[in-house]
C-alpha cells in the first residue's frame, strides 16, 4: 500500500509538470504572435464610427484588463495563469464579447459524444475482432475480414468520409449531409432533438470507426498471435484448460494491456476534437471551432483549446497510470 | 477412460509406449516442400513408477518426441507415422477425440517444462492457476478444492502465502516448485519433465531434483525426464535413453549405460564428463549434429563416429537388445545388430493435424 502511496504521489506530479510545461510553451507561442488583440479590438470599435482620443484610451484599459494584457511577457503570464485556474481564458477575439470558455462550453458536448462513441466503439470491436483473429488464425472469414481491415487501414480518411458523404447523401440520400441537428429544432431533451442529433452523428461517427478500427484490429492481431505462443499459454493448453478460459484469462487479458493504455491516449486525444471530421461533416464540434480560431487569429481561443487538451490528455495518462497496477500486477514492482 | 487397460501390447505394466514414432516438420516455401525428420521411427516404453531419461544434444529432436508424446502437435509439425499408447487409455493416443484427449491432461498426463520463468499466466494469481489447471479433474466442492490445494501445498512443503502472489513475486527456484506442485496435484499416473532444472543453479537444482524423486515415489507417477545434462541423468533416471538425430540410439539402465555405454556417441558423452582430479584435455567430437532436413543416409552418426564401417554408410542399424534391458543401435557394437529399412513411412499422409 506504501508503495503504491508514492507510485500515485509521482504520478501527480509528472502529470503536474507536463500540464505546466505544454501549458507554458502554448502561451509562448500564442503570445510571440505579431497580433495585439487589444489594438485589433479598439481597431473594430473605431472602424464605424468617431470615438474620442480619451473614450479610445480609456476601452484600451479596459480591454487590456480584460485580455490580461500586462506591460511585459511575466506579467502577462502571471495573469494568464491566475485566470486559468478559473478557467477564465478572457473574451473570444473572433466573437467579441462572447468568453472564450463560454463558447468551448457550447462546443466540447457534441465533441466528446461524438469522439467518445466512436473511439470506444472501434476500440472493442477492432480488439475483439482482432483477438479473435489472431487467435484463430486459420479461420477463413477472420482472413479476409483481416485483408479488408488491412485494406481500409491506410485509405486517408478524408477520402473515406467523402465517399461516405457522396454514397449516404447524394447517391442515397438517406442521413443528413452536415450539421450536429436540424436547424429548425428546439434543442433540448426532446425525442426530436435527440433523433435529430443521433441521426446526423451517424455519418461523422462511421467514418471514425472505419477508420479508427484497422489500427486496434492489426495491433491486437500482432499481439494475440505472439502471446499464443508464449510458454504460459502452451502450457495451460497442454493441461487442457477449457478454451473459453484459455482466451479470455490467458490470451485477451495479456494482449488488452498495451491497448488499454492506447485507449486512454486517445481517450484523452478527444479534447484535441475532430479536426477533419468536423470540417467535412459541418458538425458543431471542438474541431471546427479550433480551425475557426485559427483562421480569425483569435488567439486567447486557441489558447482555450490547446490548454483544455493538454490538460486532458495528460488526465488521461494519469488516470490509466493511476489504475494500470490494478490492471498488471508487474508494474508496480518494476518502478 | 479411467480404467487401466490390459490389453496385448502392454500387458507387463508399460504406462507408455510408443512404437516407431515419427514426427516430422513440414513446410512448404514455394511449392517446395521441406521436410525435418526431428522424430524418426522412436520405439520405446516408460515403465510404472519409472523414471525414464532421455539425453541428448540440443535440437536431436528430444522435445519434439516430447511434444508427440503429449499431443502437443501444431503445424509444421506433423505426427507422420507410429502409436503412442497410454496405459490409462484403451486406444492410441492420436485415434482419441480431441474432447476425450483434453479430458486425460492433467488428470493423468502432466507436464513440468522448461524455464518456469514464463509457464505461468503473469496477471493471474497462483491459486487461480490452480484452479484452471485442476479444478475440474477434482470433483470437489470449491472450499474443499482450496483446502486440498493447501495440504498438497503443505505435502510439498511449500507455504501457503504462495497461492495469494503472481509468478513474479517468486524466485525461480520457487516458480519452479509451484509448477511441480500443479503437476502432481491430480496425482497423474505420467508426468513429463521437459528440462525441469535447466534454468537454475545448482544448488536449487538438487532440491528441486529431489522434491521431483520425492513426490513422484510418493504418488507412484511414471516420468519422462529430458535434459541434456547427464548428470542430473545420473542422479535421477531409472533408465536412460540417448537420442541423435531423431532417433534412440542407445537405452538402458542409468548404470548399465555410464558402467558400460555400447553406442559410441554415448561413449563421447560420458567421456565428457568432468571428473574431480582428472586434467586431462577432454576431445570433443568432430562436425556437428546433422542437418535433419537433409539427414546423411544410413546410421546418422557415422559422419562424426570414429568407428564408422561401409555398412554404416548405407544401412540404418536398427535398437537390438545386446544385453539384459540394455539396446543400442550400432553395427560396431555387436555383429546381431542388424539393419532396417531407412525409408519413408508407410503412410505418408499426416495422420493428426492438430490446431
Amino acid at each position: 500500500m506504501r508503495s503504491y502511496a508514492i507510485y500515485v504521489a509521482k504520478r501527480v506530479l509528472q502529470f503536474a509538470l507536463v500540464v505546466f510545461v505544454g501549458i507554458s510553451i502554448t502561451f509562448l507561442i500564442t503570445h510571440l504572435t505579431p497580433i495585439d488583440p487589444v489594438e485589433h479590438a479598439v481597431a473594430q470599435v473605431s472602424t464605424f464610427g468617431f470615438s474620442s482620443p480619451e473614450s479610445i484610451e480609456l476601452l484600451r484599459q479596459s480591454l487590456k484588463e480584460l485580455y490580461g494584457v500586462g506591460d511585459n511577457l511575466w506579467e502577462e503570464y502571471l495573469i494568464f495563469w491566475r485566470r486559468l485556474a478559473m478557467l477564465d481564458f478572457g473574451p473570444s477575439l473572433s466573437a467579441f464579447p462572447t468568453p472564450v470558455s463560454e463558447l468551448i462550453g457550447r462546443a466540447i458536448p457534441w465533441t466528446i459524444g461524438l469522439l467518445t462513441v466512436s473511439t470506444v466503439l472501434s476500440w472493442f470491436i477492432g480488439n475483439i475482432l482482432g483477438g479473435l483473429a489472431g487467435y484463430y488464425s486459420r479461420n477463413r472469414i477472420l482472413r479476409i475480414l483481416g485483408m479488408i481491415m488491412m485494406g481500409l487501414h491506410p485509405v486517408p480518411y478524408y477520402i473515406v468520409a467523402f465517399v461516405l458523404l457522396i454514397v449516404f447523401t447524394f447517391l442515397l440520400p438517406i442521413l443528413p449531409s452536415s450539421g450536429g441537428y436540424e436547424m429548425n429544432l428546439a434543442t433540448g431533451w426532446t425525442p426530436q432533438f435527440v433523433g435529430s442529433v443521433l441521426l446526423h452523428s451517424i455519418l461523422p461517427s462511421l467514418s471514425l470507426i472505419l477508420v479508427g478500427v484497422g489500427s486496434w484490429f492489426m495491433g491486437m492481431r500482432a499481439l494475440v498471435s505472439n502471446i499464443v505462443t508464449d510458454d504460459y499459454v502452451t502450457y495451460a493448453a497442454l493441461a487442457g484448460v477449457p478454451e473459453k478460459r484459455l482466451v479470455t484469462s490467458y490470451v485477451m487479458r495479456n494482449a488488452f494491456l498495451p491497448q488499454i493504455t492506447g485507449l486512454a491516449m486517445s481517450i484523452g486525444a478527444i479534447f484535441n476534437g475532430a479536426v477533419i471530421t468536423e470540417q467535412v461533416f459541418g458538425y458543431p464540434g471542438i474541431g471546427r471551432l479550433l480551425v475557426e480560431a485559427v483562421h480569425a487569429a483569435d488567439y486567447s481561443l486557441v489558447l482555450g483549446i490547446t490548454s483544455i487538451a493538454i490538460i486532458a490528455v495528460s488526465a488521461a495518462v494519469f488516470i490509466i497510470d493511476i489504475i494500470y497496477p490494478l490492471i498488471d500486477p508487474r508494474v508496480q514492482v518494476s518502478q | 477412460m479411467t480404467q487401466i487397460s490390459a490389453s496385448a501390447g502392454h500387458g507387463n505394466a508399460h504406462v507408455l509406449e510408443t512404437s516407431d514414432l515419427r514426427a516430422y516438420y513440414r513446410m512448404k516455401y514455394f511449392g517446395i516442400d521441406r521436410e525435418v525428420r526431428a522424430v524418426d521411427g522412436i520405439s520405446m516404453h516408460v515403465r510404472k513408477h519409472e523414471i525414464y531419461g532421455i539425453a541428448g544434444e540440443s535440437s536431436c529432436g528430444k522435445t519434439t518426441f516430447i511434444k508427440a508424446i503429449a499431443a502437443a502437435i501444431r503445424p509444421p509439425l506433423e505426427i507422420v507415422g507410429g502409436q503412442v499408447n497410454y496405459s490409462f487409455i484403451d486406444d492410441d493416443l492420436y485415434a482419441l477425440s480431441p474432447a476425450r484427449r483434453t479430458a486425460i491432461r492433467w488428470q493423468h498426463l502432466s507436464y513440468i517444462l522448461q524455464g518456469s520463468m514464463n509457464v505461468l499466466n503473469p496477471v493471474r494469481r497462483i491459486h487461480k492457476t490452480f484452479e484452471d489447471f485442476a479444478f475440474r479433474h477434482m470433483h470437489l466442492p470449491r472450499a474443499e478444492f482450496d483446502q486440498e490445494v493447501r495440504r498438497h501445498l503443505e505435502r510439498l512443503r511449500l507455504p501457503a502465502e504462495i497461492l495469494r502472489s503472481y509468478p513474479h513475486e517468486l524466485s525461480g527456484g520457487m516458480r519452479q516448485r509451484v509448477c511441480i506442485a500443479l503437476a502432481t496435484l491430480c496425482k497423474p499416473e505420467f508426468i513429463i519433465a521437459d528440462e525441469p532444472t535447466t534454468a537454475l543453479d545448482v544448488v536449487v537444482q538438487k532440491d528441486v531434483l529431489a522434491m521431483i524423486r520425492e513426490t513422484q515415489h510418493e504418488f507412484g507417477s511414471s516420468m519422462i525426464f529430458v535434459t541434456h545434462d547427464l548428470t542430473v541423468h545420473a542422479n535421477i533416471a531409472d533408465r536412460l535413453g540417448i537420442m541423435y538425430a531423431g532417433r534412440l540410439v542407445e537405452e538402458g539402465r542409468t548404470a548399465d549405460v555410464f558402467a558400460n555405454p555400447l553406442h559410441p556417441y554415448t561413449a563421447h558423452l560420458i567421456a565428457s564428463l568432468p571428473t574431480i582430479g582428472d586434467r586431462h584435455t577432454r576431445d570433443g567430437l568432430h562436425g556437428t549434429p546433422p542437418n535433419l532436413a537433409d539427414p546423411p543416409k544410413g546410421c546418422r552418426f557415422h559422419p562424426r563416429c570414429p568407428l564408422a564401417m561401409e555398412i554404416c554408410r548405407h544401412e540404418n542399424p536398427a535398437l537390438t537388445t545386446l544385453a539384459e534391458d540394455h539396446r543400442v543401435a550400432c553395427f560396431a557394437a555387436s555383429s546381431d545388430v542388424l539393419p532396417i529399412a531407412d525409408g519413408k513411412p508407410n503412410q505418408p499422409e499426416a495422420l493428426e493435424v492438430e490446431r
